[in-house]
C-alpha cells in the first residue's frame, strides 16, 4: 500500500483540488492583471510602455494621473449625474412595481406582471432609431435627460423582477397584522415591506450602478457635446485625441473604473446575492 | 363589549364554497373555540369576523352594525397569528407600539400602555429586542402584547399554541386563560385542534365540518350530549367507540342488541317506531370498564398503550373491524394477546340513528348562551 492510499482524502480528491485551485488562480490572473497592467501603465512613460511593456514603472510619478484627470472631469461629472438620478429613479419605480404586483388585488394581475417583465426580452438595439426620433422630437437629445431617462426605462424591468421575487417571499401574515394594525396599503409598503427588502434594494442599487457607469451604446447615440458625455463614451473620444499618448489614457481609464471598483469590493455581498435572488421564480 | 352576529355568512373561492352560510351568535364577553378537522373552514371563519377576506353573501355584525365592508382595523379586532407575524425589523417596543403609532396616539401614552402589557406579560427585560431574538414562547407573548395594547373589544386566536412545544404550550394555554380572566369583557374567538385547549379555555366550543357548524354548546354539553355521531367522535380523546346495535322493544322498555353479542337497556326511551331497526351505539373509552358480572363486551386485547395512570387498551371483538378502546386503570395486569371482558353503565350510552343525529331526547332547562340560530 503507498502512502496516498493510506491518506484519509486518496490521491484523485487532493489533485482534483489542486487543479481546481490552479484554474482558478489562473482565471483571476487573466482577469486582473491587464486591470493592474492598466493601473501602471499610468505611471509610466508612452515610450516604457512600448519597450518594457510588462516592467515595474521607472518612477511613481502622478503627473499622468493630474493631466488625466482634468480630461476625465467632466464626463465623471456626467456619468455620476447621470448614475445617481437613474439609479434612485429605478429603484423607487420598480420597488413600487413589486408591491402593487405581489400585494394588490387588481385584475388581469398575470397579464400585466408578464408585460412588465417581458421588458426585459427587448434588446436596446431594436428600440434605437426610433428612440432617437423620439427623443429628438421632445427636446431631450443630447442631454443628460435622454440617458437618465432610457436607463432607467431599460432597467425597471429587471429590477422589478428583481423586487418582486424578493417579496413574494415575504409572508402575506405581515401585511395582514399591519392591517389589522390599522396600516394604510401606502403605509404597509413604506414602514413594513419597503426596510424589509433592504437587502435587495441594495443589490438592485449595486447593479444598477454598474450598469449606468459602463453603459455605452445609448451614451453614444444619444449625447453628442462633451459637455453630456459620460464616461465609456468620453474615454474613447479621448483615446481618439491623444492617439498616441497611452500612458495618459491608462491613466484616465484607471481613474473611471477606480469608483466602481471600490463600489464593488465594499457591496459584492449584495452583487452576488442580487444576481441569484429571483432566479427561481 | 361587544356581540357577534353572523347570519348565513358563505364564503366561495371561485366556484369552490367553503363555508356554506354559518348562523352564529357569540355574545358579548364569552370565549368561543372553533374545532374541527383540518380544512374545515376555521381559519377562513376567523379571517372573515377579522376582515381580511370578504364575506361572499350573509351578513356579520358586531353589537348590531353591520360590518361586512367596514375596514379591518374599524372593526376593533385584535389578531394573533399562528406565525407570530412580528415585524422583524422592530423590536419588541416598536411592534407592539406599531399600531398607536399609526393610530397617531401620543408618545407617553403608548409608551404607558406598552410598559404595562410587557409588565403583565413579563415581557420587560426584552422590550429593545428584535423578534429573532427571542424563543418561540416569547415571541407568541409579544404577539399577543401586540393586541392587547390596542384594548380591542375582540380577540382572534388562529391556532396561537401550535408552535410551541409541549411545555410552553401548557404554560401559555394557563397565561391565555388569565388573560381572559383579566379582561372580562372582551370577547375572545379561538381556532384549534387540539382538544385539550378548547375544553379548557372555552365557554362555548363550535363544532366546524366542512364548512357547516355541527353543534355548539358548553364543553360539558358536548362531551355527554353529542348532537350527532361526527361530534361525539370529535370531542374526547380517545374518540368514541361505536358498536351497530339493534332496538327491540319488549314490555320492560327498550333493550338494544349488540353487534358483537352483548346487549343491555337503552339509557333513554325509544320511540317505538324504531323496533328492529339498527342504531349506533357509541360508548366512550372512559366508560367502559371490567365486566364483574354478566359481560357487555368481549374480545381479545390486541395492542396496550400504557400511560401509567391509565392504558389504552385496544380490544379486537368480533363483529367488528375497528377495534374498540378502552380506558382502564394503569395498575391493572392486562396483556397483549388475553381475552377481555368489559362492561359500561347503560347510562353512559350515546345512541345515533340512521341519519348519525343523537336520539337522546332534549333537555327541557338550560338554554344555552351561545347558540346557533340554525338548530
Ligand atoms: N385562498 C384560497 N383559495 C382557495 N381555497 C382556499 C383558500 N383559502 C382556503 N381555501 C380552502 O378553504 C378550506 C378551508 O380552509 P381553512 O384554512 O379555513 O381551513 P382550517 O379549518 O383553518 O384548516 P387547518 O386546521 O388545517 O388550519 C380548505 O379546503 C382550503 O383549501
Ligand atoms: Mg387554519
Amino acid at each position: 500500500m503507498s502512502g496516498a492510499t493510506h491518506s484519509a482524502r486518496g490521491f484523485w480528491p487532493v489533485m482534483g483540488q489542486a487543479f481546481l485551485w490552479a484554474f482558478l488562480l489562473a482565471v483571476g490572473v487573466v482577469v486582473l492583471y491587464p486591470l493592474l497592467w492598466m493601473g501602471l501603465g499610468g505611471f509610466k512613460s508612452n515610450s516604457q510602455i512600448f519597450d518594457q511593456p510588462f516592467a515595474l514603472p521607472q518612477s511613481w510619478s502622478l503627473e499622468n494621473y493630474f493631466s488625466a484627470w482634468r480630461g476625465v472631469q467632466g464626463y465623471m461629472v456626467s456619468s455620476l449625474l447621470v448614475t445617481l438620478v437613474s439609479t434612485v429613479a429605478t429603484v423607487l419605480i420598480s420597488a413600487r412595481a413589486a408591491y402593487g404586483l405581489t400585494r394588490t388585488a387588481m385584475p388581469a394581475k398575470p397579464l400585466i406582471t408578464a408585460f412588465v417583465l417581458g421588458g426585459m426580452m427587448l434588446s436596446p438595439t431594436v428600440a434605437l432609431v426610433p428612440l432617437v426620433r423620439m427623443l429628438q422630437s421632445l427636446g431631450l437629445y443630447d442631454t443628460h435627460w435622454a440617458l437618465i431617462i432610457l436607463y432607467t426605462a431599460f432597467r425597471v424591468p429587471f429590477t422589478t423582477f428583481l423586487i418582486r421575487a424578493y417579496m413574494l417571499d415575504l409572508p402575506r401574515d405581515l401585511d395582514e397584522a399591519a392591517m389589522m394594525d390599522g396600516a394604510s396599503p401606502g403605509q404597509i409598503y413604506r414602514r413594513i415591506i419597503l426596510p424589509l427588502c433592504r437587502p435587495i434594494i441594495v443589490s438592485c442599487v449595486v447593479l444598477h450602478i454598474l450598469f449606468a457607469w459602463n453603459e455605452y451604446l445609448f451614451a453614444m447615440i444619444f449625447t453628442n457635446s462633451p459637455s453630456v458625455q459620460t464616461l465609456p463614451v468620453g474615454l474613447t473620444s479621448m483615446m481618439s485625441k491623444h492617439g498616441t499618448d497611452f500612458a495618459q489614457v491608462f491613466a484616465a481609464m484607471t481613474l473611471s473604473a477606480l469608483p466602481i471598483v471600490i463600489i464593488f469590493f465594499l457591496t459584492q455581498r449584495y452583487f452576488i446575492r442580487g444576481l441569484t435572488e429571483g432566479m427561481a421564480k | 363589549m361587544a356581540e357577534l352576529t353572523l347570519r348565513q355568512v358563505r364564503k366561495t373561492y371561485g366556484s369552490m364554497e367553503v363555508l356554506h352560510g354559518i348562523d352564529l351568535d357569540i355574545p358579548s364577553g364569552s370565549f368561543v373555540v372553533f374545532v374541527g378537522p383540518s380544512g374545515c373552514g376555521k381559519s377562513t371563519l376567523l379571517r372573515a369576523i377579522a376582515g381580511l377576506e370578504d364575506i361572499s353573501s350573509g351578513e356579520f355584525a358586531i353589537d348590531g352594525e353591520r360590518m361586512n365592508e367596514v375596514a379591518p382595523s374599524r372593526r376593533g379586532i385584535a389578531m394573533v397569528f399562528q406565525s407570530y407575524a412580528l415585524y422583524p425589523h422592530m423590536t419588541v417596543f416598536e411592534n407592539m407600539a406599531f399600531g398607536m403609532r399609526i393610530a397617531g396616539l401620543k408618545k407617553d401614552e403608548i409608551a404607558r400602555r406598552v410598559t404595562r402589557a410587557a409588565e403583565v406579560l413579563q415581557l420587560a427585560p426584552y422590550l429593545d429586542r428584535y423578534p429573532r431574538a427571542l424563543s418561540g414562547g416569547q415571541r407568541q407573548r409579544v404577539a399577543i402584547g401586540r393586541a392587547i395594547v390596542r384594548d380591542p373589544k375582540v380577540f382572534l386566536f388562529d391556532e396561537p399554541l401550535s408552535n410551541l412545544d409541549a411545555a410552553l404550550r401548557v404554560a401559555t394555554r394557563i397565561e391565555i386563560a388569565k388573560l381572559k380572566q383579566a379582561m372580562p369583557g372582551a370577547t375572545m374567538i379561538y381556532v384549534t385542534h387540539d382538544q385539550v385547549e378548547a375544553m379548557t379555555l372555552a365557554d362555548r366550543i363550535v363544532v366546524l365540518r366542512a364548512g357547516r357548524i355541527e353543534q355548539v354548546g358548553s364543553p360539558l354539553d358536548l362531551y355527554r350530549r353529542p348532537a350527532n355521531l361526527f361530534v361525539a367522535r370529535f370531542i374526547g380523546s380517545p374518540a368514541m367507540n361505536v358498536i351497530p346495535g339493534t332496538v327491540r322493544i319488549g314490555p320492560e322498555g327498550a333493550r338494544l342488541d349488540l353487534a358483537t353479542g352483548g346487549g343491555l337497556r337503552a339509557p333513554f326511551p325509544l320511540d317505538a317506531g324504531l323496533a328492529g331497526q339498527t342504531v349506533q351505539v357509541g360508548i366512550r373509552p372512559e366508560d367502559l370498564r371490567l365486566a364483574e358480572g354478566e359481560p357487555l363486551l368481549v374480545g381479545r386485547i390486541s395492542y396496550i398503550e400504557q400511560l401509567g395512570e391509565v392504558q389504552l387498551t385496544y380490544i379486537e371483538a368480533e363483529g367488528l373491524a375497528e377495534p374498540l378502546i378502552a380506558k382502564l386503570p394503569g395498575v391493572l395486569d392486562l396483556a397483549a394477546g388475553a381475552s377481555i371482558a368489559l362492561t359500561a353503565d347503560a347510562q353512559s350510552l350515546h345512541l345515533f340513528g340512521a341519519d348519525e343525529r343523537s336520539l337522546r331526547p332534549e333537555p327541557a332547562a338550560a338554554v344555552p348562551e351561545v347558540t346557533s340560530a340554525r338548530s
